[in-house]
This record gives structure tokens, sequence and C-alpha cells, in this order.
């Protein structure tokens, strides 16, 4: 197997995981396809690059990459455990806040002058340049290019791949933060998102508020705080996916951060994971996320290796766009609706469950 | 309060949606404690006259009293506050959530120890809804799911129930069965309106009956009355008599 394959694999069906996440929780709540989503995270990034490097320039610390021995092999840490620690909160921080201006800066306001659903997702694009602009006009900043620049971060294409702490084992191995990062934040999310949805009566709260809003406001649940905290959600794990995309770009398909970039090239695929994981599914989005990204990857690697062709590479996102039709084709339901075994169930003849009718 | 005393009136109401009007100068009394069947035609305004005590339509004129008060124009959620509750004919409950978390939905913010008082009442009035506590509502038959909306009401302790249509699209049997339960809700001491497609069935359960003939009403008096006028019941309900 090839390692580098795989770890770079993961760290991106990750941050698809991540957006797939948001996106389908913002069409569960608020029934609105957030073409602005992957945007958010490079909002988080911007913001968590730029404190990130006005901590090192406060503090004056300069990356340090020699390696020290340690029982995982050796390691390399550039910065201090803060400068990382910075950098995610920044991260969530400015993912929620570019979240809840477009959810009550935009939509809300449009929403209230009756505006539909086409109007509300015409909204997001809109959003998405908006934010492209301020991204570039930042981008070209003085002073910002001067911070980012001091710490070797280029603030047209910014990464920080180079300031990742990575672990060589004895056998060779090339272990990078971001990929234990990603694996541990998948995990934890599966996790507390069980947690809060079935386990608290906030989740109760939520999946009721969705599935039935006039009787849930009937009962006195305030729908509009349920809808504001999955919009926090979705802002969260979208600065997550801005925190990886920004320490580790050049891991699967993505690309250095600029205004444009990676967002452009991700969305298709992030829509791709929401929509085969079934779009009224949160876990369905978390597993089509991560299917997506090791298909994307994978196939076409398959496919280079199995023709000798490595142009077939440039083809990923063709195995994307054939994942969502086959998809909307056979099991428009996606994962969610496959797992539910309501279409095995037809499949194999079985008579279906049914709620309204006789006995 | 004495017995005689109403616990909801209209006075004089014309009302519909938006720019349509439905209701043309209805005036009803609702007794306490009482089951009041509307019935009437299809589109003759049974439900609309429903969803004008919950506040759920447009009133142009006239009175909504409820306990005294004036509450013409009190929106939906604020009358759920002073205890009404209101049964909706579909979606009338949380198909993904199971039976209990519905009902511990329907009291999230009693205390704990009430709460779990009053989900065992709902239990007592309904056994069924015990063995079915943890299936997903969802997967209930139609009867247990008007079962399970009318325990979602009984949480919340309401002085006065509004029932769309429950029986609509069940099979006679269960439809049976259904008004049984409102009259089990009526004989724990609340107060129903119910507003009920199948004429006779409704008003055999019924104190109080009232018909409704575009949009205005006909007959207001006993539902023994009501089910006993041939004529009527010729005219507008397509009874075989």
């Amino acid at each position: 197997m090839d390692w580098n394959l795989f770890t770079s694999t993961t760290i991106y069906a990750s941050v698809l995981a991540l957006l797939s996440l948001g996106i389908t929780l913002i069409y569960m709540t608020t029934k609105v396809f957030n073409f602005a989503h992957p945007r958010l995270s490079l909002v988080a990034a911007y913001a968590a690059a730029t404190l990130m490097a006005y901590y090192a320039q406060s503090t004056g610390a300069q990356p340090n990459l020699t390696p020290k021995s340690s029982f995982l092999g050796s390691l390399t840490v550039p910065f201090s455990w803060e400068f990382y620690v910075i950098g995610v909160i920044v991260a969530m921080v400015f993912g929620v806040i570019a979240a809840l201006v477009e959810y009550y800066g935009i939509l809300k306001p449009l929403q209230r002058r009756g505006a539909d659903y086409l109007m509300l997702m015409i909204a997001t694009l809109a959003y998405d340049f908006l934010l492209v602009a301020t991204l570039f006009i930042y981008n070209t900043h003085v002073d910002v290019r001067k911070v980012l620049a001091r710490i070797g971060v280029l603030s047209t294409k910014m990464s920080m791949t180079s300031y990742d702490v990575t672990i060589v084992t004895s056998g060779g191995a090339f272990i990078s933060g971001s990929f234990i990062f990603s694996v541990i934040l998948i995990l934890l999310l599966g996790v507390s998102l069980y947690l809060l949805l079935f386990k608290t009566t906030l989740g109760v709260k939520m999946r009721a508020s969705v599935e039935n809003p006039p009787l849930a406001e009937v009962l006195g649940i305030n729908v509009e705080r349920v809808y504001a905290i999955s919009w926090i959600i979705s802002g969260l794990t979208a600065g997550l996916a801005g925190y990886l995309m920004l320490m580790a770009a050049g891991a699967g398909n993505l690309k250095p951060i600029s205004a444009t970039s990676p967002a452009d090239e991700i969305v298709v695929s992030a829509f791709a994971g929401s929509i085969i994981g079934g779009v009224n599914s949160i876990f369905g989005s978390i597993v089509g996320g991560l299917l997506i990204g090791y298909i994307e990857l994978y196939i076409p690697n398959w496919l280079a290796i199995w023709t000798g062709n490595a142009e077939l590479f440039k083809y990923s996102k063709v195995i994307s766009m054939l994942a969502v039709a086959i998809t909307l084709l056979f099991a428009p339901e996606g994962l969610a609706g496959l797992l539910k075994g309501e279409r095995w169930k037809k499949l194999f003849g079985r008579k279906e469950e049914e709620g309204v009718s006789e006995e | 309060m004495a017995e005689e005393e109403p616990i909801m009136r209209l006075e004089n109401v014309n009302a519909g949606y938006e720019k349509l009007q439905t209701l043309f100068d209805v005036s009803l009394e609702i007794p306490r404690g009482k089951i009041t069947v509307i019935v009437g035609p299809n589109g003759a305004g049974k439900s609309t006259l429903l969803k004008t005590l919950f506040g759920l339509t447009t009133v142009y004129s006239g009175k909504v009293i409820f306990e005294g008060k004036d509450i013409t124009g009190l929106p939906p959620h604020e009358r759920a506050k002073l205890g009404m509750a209101f049964i909706f004919q579909l979606n009338n409950i949380f198909a993904n959530l199971t039976v209990i978390e519905n009902l511990r939905l329907a009291g999230h913010d009693l205390p704990k120890d009430e709460l779990e008082k009053r989900i065992n009442e709902v239990f007592e009035t309904f056994p069924r809804l015990r063995e079915r506590m943890y299936q997903k509502a969802g997967t209930m038959s139609g009867g247990e799911r008007q079962m399970l909306a009318m325990g979602i009401g009984m949480i919340r302790k309401p002085k006065l129930f509004l029932i769309d249509e429950p029986t609509a699209g069940l099979a006679p049997k269960i439809a049976k069965e259904v008004l049984a339960n409102v009259k089990r809700l009526n004989e724990q001491g609340y107060t129903v309106v119910l507003v009920e497609q199948n004429v006779k069935a409704g008003l055999e359960i019924g104190h109080k009956g009232v018909l409704v003939v575009s949009g205005r009403i006909v007959f207001d008096g006993p539902a023994e009355q009501l089910l006993a006028r041939k004529d009527l019941a010729k005219l507008y309900l397509g009874l075989a008599v």
C-alpha cells in the first residue's frame, strides 16, 4: 500500500466530510443549498494564517525545523503548541462568524421578504462572490503580506504545510500532524454529533425542528434558535476544514489557499459527498464526504497505474460527478436511504411497512 | 366557575384565509367539559372554523373569546400558552423520533418529575403507547399515531383540545378506535372540539353538534338532535336515511 497516498487522501477526505456535513446540516434545517460553504473555510484559513503569523511575530518565534527523537520516531515541531492551538481556534471562530453573517445578514432578511428556496440559493452564490472579492482585497493588503511573508507564508498562495508537525518513524513512514488531526477530528465529530443528537434534549429538539417545524413551534420549541445552532455548527466545521486546507495544502486535491482556491475546485466534491450521503442524513454526509475523497483519488490512481497514463489523474472530478449521477439515478436517498433498508426491501419484493393504513 | 359558563365563544366572526372569506357571521359557544362536534359537507368551512378558534386564520370582524378574555388576533403559540392544544390532521407527530422522545419533547419545559408523572398519565390513558415506547413514531399504525398526537397534547394539560379530522384516511375499524380515544380523552375531563367527516360516528360520541354549510352555522344544538334531523342529513350530509 502506498502510505503517502493513503495519508494525504485521508486528509482530503476529512476536509470533504467536514464540508459535506456543513452543507447537509444547513440543507436539513434551513432548506438552503449553501454554495458559499467551502468559501467559509477560506475565510477561516486566512484568519488563522494571519493570526498565527502575528503570534509568531509578536513572540519572536522562528520556525525550528530540526527533528527531535521521540518514542514515535524523529519528531519535528516547528512552532510551539500554542501556535497550532491558536490556528484551530481562530479558524473555528471565523468560520462561525462568516456563517452567521451569511444567515443573519443575507438569508434571514430575504426569507422575511418572502424569498423562495431558489432565490436563497442564488443569494448564497452572491455571498460567495462577495467573499472572493473580500479575500482578494485582503490578499493585496500590504501589512498583511508583510506579516505573512515574515514567517515565509506568501499571502496570495498560502500554505503552512512546511510548518506542520511531522513524524518520521524508525521504519521510514512519514506521518503529518494534519493526518493525525484529521483522523481524530472525524472520530470526535461522529461521536459528539451522535451524543448531541440522540442523548441530549437539545438534540431531540433539533431533530424535531428539522422534521416538523410547525408542530415544534406549537409545542413551544424555539425553532429559530435551533436553526442558529445548526449554522454555528456548520461554521465550526467549515473553520476546521479551513485549518486543514491551510496546514495540508498538497494533500489529495487540496491546493494552496488563495481567494478562489481550493474552494472553487472542492465545491463540487463537497456537494457530491452531501448528495451521496443522502441530503437528509448528518451521518450519511460524513461517510459520503469520506467516500468521495477516497474514490476521487484512488480510482484515477488505479486507472493511471493500469493504463500507464498519468494524465488520467486530471480527471478525478469526473469520478465524483459520476458518483452523484449514479446516486441520483439509482438511490436518490443516498447511503442513508440504502442503510434504512427501504431500497433493499423494494428490491427483494418484501412488503413495505405502512404507517397510515389498516393494521 | 359555573358549569354553564362556556370555555370559548365566537361572536359574529367573519374569517378566512387572507382575502378569501370562508366564514360568515359565525357565533358559537364551546361548552366546558363536553365534546363539540363540527360537521358539514366538504369545503363548508369546518376546518376553517376550528382553525379560527386557534388563530390560524384571518379574522376580519367579530370577537374570539377564551375564558372570558378577548383573544382575537392572538398568535397560535400564545394561545397554546393559554391552554389550547391543536391537533393537526396530518403531521401531528414527529415520525423520526421514538414515542417517548415525542412525549418528552412535548413537555420539554416541565420539571423532570412532573414530566414523568404526566407521561405516566398518558400511558395509563393509552396503554398501547407504553408498549410502543421505544419505537419510532413513524412506524406505528394510523390509529396509534393519532393516539400519540393526543398524548402529546395531554402532556401540556390543555384546557381545550381542538382536533382536526383525526380519522381522515383511516380504515373504518381504526377510525372507530380513534373516536373512542377522543371520548376517553373527554372522560379524563378534557374539553374537546372535534371536526369530523364521518358525521354519524362523530355525532355519536359528541354532546353538542354544529352543522356548517357554506361558511354559516345551520344547526347548533345537542348532538343527538342533529343526528335525528333527517331533513338536514339528507340535504347536506349524504347520510343514508
